[in-house]
């Protein structure tokens, strides 16, 4: 047999046609609306929100060239230390981000474990499933006092809430995704008789990557919305609790940084769990 | 016992509501070490349960399959699917797949050199060396069907099972894949069972094809040989003329089942409904479009049958295949049959279980004429001795193909009869196929075959239309044989006693009608109507005008081309149609073929209809037939008749077991 028109069709490169290449003007131009459009409206938004706090609109919320001057220091020197009381948002930022880190790979490893074990066995999903399906729905901040009463400490008390509030997502979508391992892939390992090691790594794990990661991802955006929650009851230093305390003492410029800073740490955490998942899922 | 068998196999699914779906009952099916077999069908009708039984990913619910001498209990790596839709591991590379599938089979038998060794050697075998490191969404659609079929071989299963293994893919490459299969295939002779509703492809790749019929219990309706030589390449195979033939038998049963499914063709309707004397009067009989259906269309609109309290539907079948199908399953109530036909289903069937048939009364007599193409009488030819020397002249190593209705017809031993009385040898010296006679000039135009025996108006339009001429017709054989008879099932007979000799009775005044030569032209404007013959009355009026047109010229009165008269005077006519079927090897010859014939041909039955009728017809006895050509059979010793002929194949004689008679309490 010789090699066919179809395998070099699919072997080589494909070039890209001339006519795309024509024209770098508007390819620039397309390129550019990635950045330009967003910039402007940040723009419009940022004019609008000056507008209103120069004539009085917005209550106590200071402009935006307001904030900027009032909280020079504070975007500055991201890590200076005063102190266990005065800190700088670097460090606030890590030190919640070490707490989330604890409790979301503790729910990780719970959740993907319970998830395989629930997907597998379907007498354990028919026991469980109720308790998992009432569980899952109680708001992180409702579990603090039981936290808090069972450990008696702040800060297992709020690596519990992140835990608990991470693990159901993870849970479930491994379950489903075991569940929904194909047919086809059981058939082939079926027909070859594959040991059980074989199929769990071969089989039955990459086949549910992307429901588990699926898991994580909406897993990671749970475990930061609660810590933020968690730290303003629990005080200490966190990025929440520096809201909390910066509310307290009427600092509203630094409040808006660090509201600022809670957003765009949750962005890079959810791209970080899609990207790891885009490199480990292999689908058809 | 066959290498691989499905023993009487049912599959019950139960859903999980607890309601129970039965899609298989009692499927049986035999293959032999390295054959081929496909498996066809409408979807829903169990192919894929099938399948799936023999693979052991879903066993039967009653019965067994064994293969190789054991009964499958669960799915192994000894009997490998490639499956529909590839199902390769989208994680793994193409090396990585096939080498998942060896590692897993030969883990502890092979060493890792070994076994790298053989996924090198599949990789290469499907030519995808390039792609060895590609994970499969990096491949086309082609090369991952290639992938899978490595993979089910690379662990040298026993038997290779394909489910629709190109059905997604693209004509084109499905082309070229299945080409690549069967070069695979003939290189290893692996034991290959696939399913597909490709009816060119399963012609292309099968040894045999089992058509299945539809579920609920479906069940192996029919297993038809592919009759086409290997090596096979897709080029060659598209102009043997057997392709085309069994093409259109596999998509008329296609075609039926869906109806079937669809619930237009029905079973008879058993009503009876104005005359309360007959078992049943709604009645459908089928016809082959040819002048001789001429007796039951004269019954149909002279008004015999309903003056006989018959209210028939005739049914045009496409072939000789179709009506004995329609019978046997009850399709048709009767039909026009070709004279050997009770005889081959009793005796020459082997596949199933033979269904007794009846013929009361012959039809017609005569009507048939033998075509050779232009080409032959540019050459000279003009008789069979022509022939032969063109044959034997002829040095471009093809065999010529000629071209009859049914192997159990008049057509088939007229023709065998007159090509060995000039020495050649209808099996070796020249290829001879069914086609159906509609189709002849079709596939006599295309060159796909040489010449042909058939009725008319089939012969007339070759001729006029310059194709080809007509060295002799079945008048110079043997004036007078018969033709097409009336078959129904026995069972059919018994059932409905009085229906049968209305129906004779009917049969009997038409065929009186039509032969009266004052009434050839109105049968003649009646017959090519549209829904009967649909032919132009110009082809020589069909063989019923009384002078027949040899083409090129010769014309001579031929006043008995088409005859109707239904009498038998010496039943010999019967037996010579047995000897000759048991010359060429279709049937075993009946130590006890008196009892087969008088089983068969119910002469009985026409003669109490016809004295119902008031007509006297003389005696029917066992007397010396004489053909023109000097052969006697004498019926007190058709075994020395047999013995005479010098081209004849190993003749089968033994005594022959009789269907017991089913008995029907009206």
């Amino acid at each position: 047999m010789t090699a066919t028109s179809e395998d070099k069709k699919v072997l080589t490169a494909p070039t890209p046609l001339a006519s795309e290449k024509a024209n770098p003007l508007g390819e620039f131009l397309q390129k550019a609306d990635f950045i330009l459009l967003p910039l402007l409206a940040i723009g419009i938004f940022l004019g609008l929100w000056q507008f209103f706090s120069a004539i009085g609109k917005t209550g106590q919320i200071p402009g935006p060239v307001q904030v900027l001057t009032d909280s020079w220091p504070l975007i500055s020197d991201p890590f200076f230390d005063h102190g266990s009381n005065d800190k700088g948002l670097g460090w606030q930022l890590i030190e919640s981000l070490k707490r989330v880190a604890v409790g979301y790979i503790l729910a990780a490893v719970v959740g993907v474990s319970m998830g395989i074990l629930l997907g597998s066995f379907k007498p354990f999903r028919t026991a469980v499933d109720p308790i998992i399906q009432v569980l899952r729905t109680v708001p992180p901040l409702a579990w603090l006092p039981i936290a808090l009463a069972a450990l008696n400490q702040a800060e297992p008390g709020a690596i519990f809430v992140i835990f608990v509030t991470a693990v159901w997502p993870i849970m479930i979508n491994t379950a489903v995704g075991v569940m929904q391992t194909p047919q086809d892939y059981r058939n082939v390992a079926d027909v070859l008789q594959l040991s059980r090691t074989t199929y769990f790594f071969q089989i039955l794990i990459p086949s549910a990557a992307s429901y588990i990661f699926t898991g994580l991802r909406i897993a990671v955006g749970l475990a930061w919305l609660a810590i933020v929650a968690a730290e303003m009851l629990t005080g200490g230093v966190g990025i929440g609790f520096f809201i909390w305390d910066s509310y307290n003492s009427s600092r509203m410029s630094d409040i808006i940084i660090a509201v600022l800073y809670v957003g765009l740490v949750g962005f890079a955490l959810d791209r970080l769990v899609f990207y790891i998942g885009k490199w480990f899922v292999v689908s058809e | 016992m066959a290498f691989l068998e499905v023993q009487n196999a049912g599959k019950i699914f139960t859903s999980s509501s607890g309601k129970i779906y039965e899609a298989l009952r009692g499927v049986n099916l035999q293959i032999e070490e390295g054959e081929f077999v496909s498996l066809i069908g409408h979807s829903g009708c169990g192919k894929s349960t099938v399948l799936n039984m023999i693979a052991g990913l879903g066993l039967a619910t009653s019965g067994r399959v064994v293969v190789d001498g054991n009964t499958v209990n669960a799915p192994g790596p000894d009997r490998m699917v490639a499956f529909q839709n590839h199902s390769l591991l989208p994680w793994l590379t193409v090396r990585q797949n096939i080498a998942l599938a060896v590692n897993a089979v030969y883990a502890k038998t092979l060493s890792e050199d070994e076994r790298n060794a053989l996924v090198e050697e599949h990789i290469m075998m499907v030519n995808l060396s390039a792609a060895a490191d590609k994970k499969p969404n990096q491949i086309s659609g082609g090369m991952r069907q290639r992938v899978g079929i490595a993979r089910a071989l690379a662990t040298r299963p026993k038997v290779l099972l394909l489910d629709e293994p190109f059905g997604a893919l693209d004509a084109l490459t499905r082309g070229r894949l299945q080409e690549q299969l069967l070069k695979i295939w003939e290189a290893h002779r692996i034991t290959v069972v696939m399913i597909t509703h490709d009816v060119e492809e399963a012609l292309l790749l099968s040894d045999r094809i089992v058509m299945m019929s539809n579920g609920p219990a479906a069940q192996v309706g029919e297993i038809m040989t592919v009759e086409l030589p290997r090596p096979r390449q897709r080029m060659e195979v598209i102009n043997n003329p057997n392709y085309y033939r069994q093409r259109n038998e596999l998509l008329y049963y296609l075609n039926k089942a869906k109806k079937a499914k669809a619930g237009k063709v029905p079973a008879t309707p058993v009503t009876s409904s104005v005359n309360s004397s007959l078992e049943k009067s709604t009645l459908t009989l089928g016809f082959v479009a040819l002048s001789d259906c001429a007796p039951l269309v004269i019954a149909q609109e002279k008004g015999f049958f309903k003056k006989h309290g018959l209210d028939v539907t005739l049914s045009r079948e496409p072939s000789w295949k179709a009506i004995l199908q329609g019978v046997l399953e009850d399709r048709l109530d009767a039909a026009q049959m070709v004279a050997g036909m009770p005889l081959g289903e009793l005796l020459g069937t082997y596949q199933r279980t033979a269904i007794p048939l009846v013929s009361a009364m012959t039809l017609t007599r005569n009507g048939n004429a033998i075509t050779l193409g232009r080409k032959f009488y540019d050459q000279g030819v003009r008789s069979r001795e022509d022939f032969k020397r063109y044959l034997e002249a002829d040095r471009s190593g093809k065999k010529h193909t000629l071209g009859m209705v049914h192997p159990f017809s008049m057509h088939n031993l007229m023709l065998r009869y007159w090509l060995a009385g000039a020495n050649i040898d209808p099996d070796h010296d020249v290829n001879l196929v069914v086609i159906p006679p509609p189709q002849m000039v079709a596939n006599l135009q295309a060159g796909n075959i040489d010449g042909y025996c058939t009725g008319e108006p089939w012969n007339a339009r070759a001729v006029h239309e310059g194709l080809g001429f007509v060295p002799v017709t079945d008048l110079d054989i043997w004036a007078g044989h018969p033709e097409k008879i009336l078959g129904l099932k026995e069972s059919w007979a018994e059932a409905n006693p009085k229906t049968h000799l209305a129906l004779i009775k009917a049969l009997i005044e038409a065929g009186h009608y039509c032969a009266d030569l004052a009434h050839r032209e109105e049968i003649t404007q009646l017959i090519t109507q549209k829904k009967y013959v649909s032919a132009d009355p110009i082809y020589g009026t069909l063989g019923l005008s009384g002078t027949y047109d040899y083409g090129f010229g010769r014309t001579e009165p031929v006043p008995n081309f088409n005859s109707f008269d239904p009498t038998v005077d010496n039943l010999t006519e019967k037996l010579w149609i047995l000897t000759q079927m048991a010359r060429w090897g279709l049937v075993t010859f009946p130590e006890n073929w008196q009892d087969v014939l008088a089983r068969i041909y119910r002469d009985d039955l026409y003669r109490q209809a016809a004295s119902q009728l008031g007509i006297t017809v003389p005696t029917a006895t066992y007397q010396p037939l004489t053909l023109p050509d000097g052969m006697t059979l004498d019926p007190a010793d058709p075994l020395a008749y047999l013995q005479q002929f010098a081209i004849q194949r190993e003749i089968n004689i033994a005594a022959v077991k009789l269907p017991a008679r089913l008995l029907y309490v009206a």
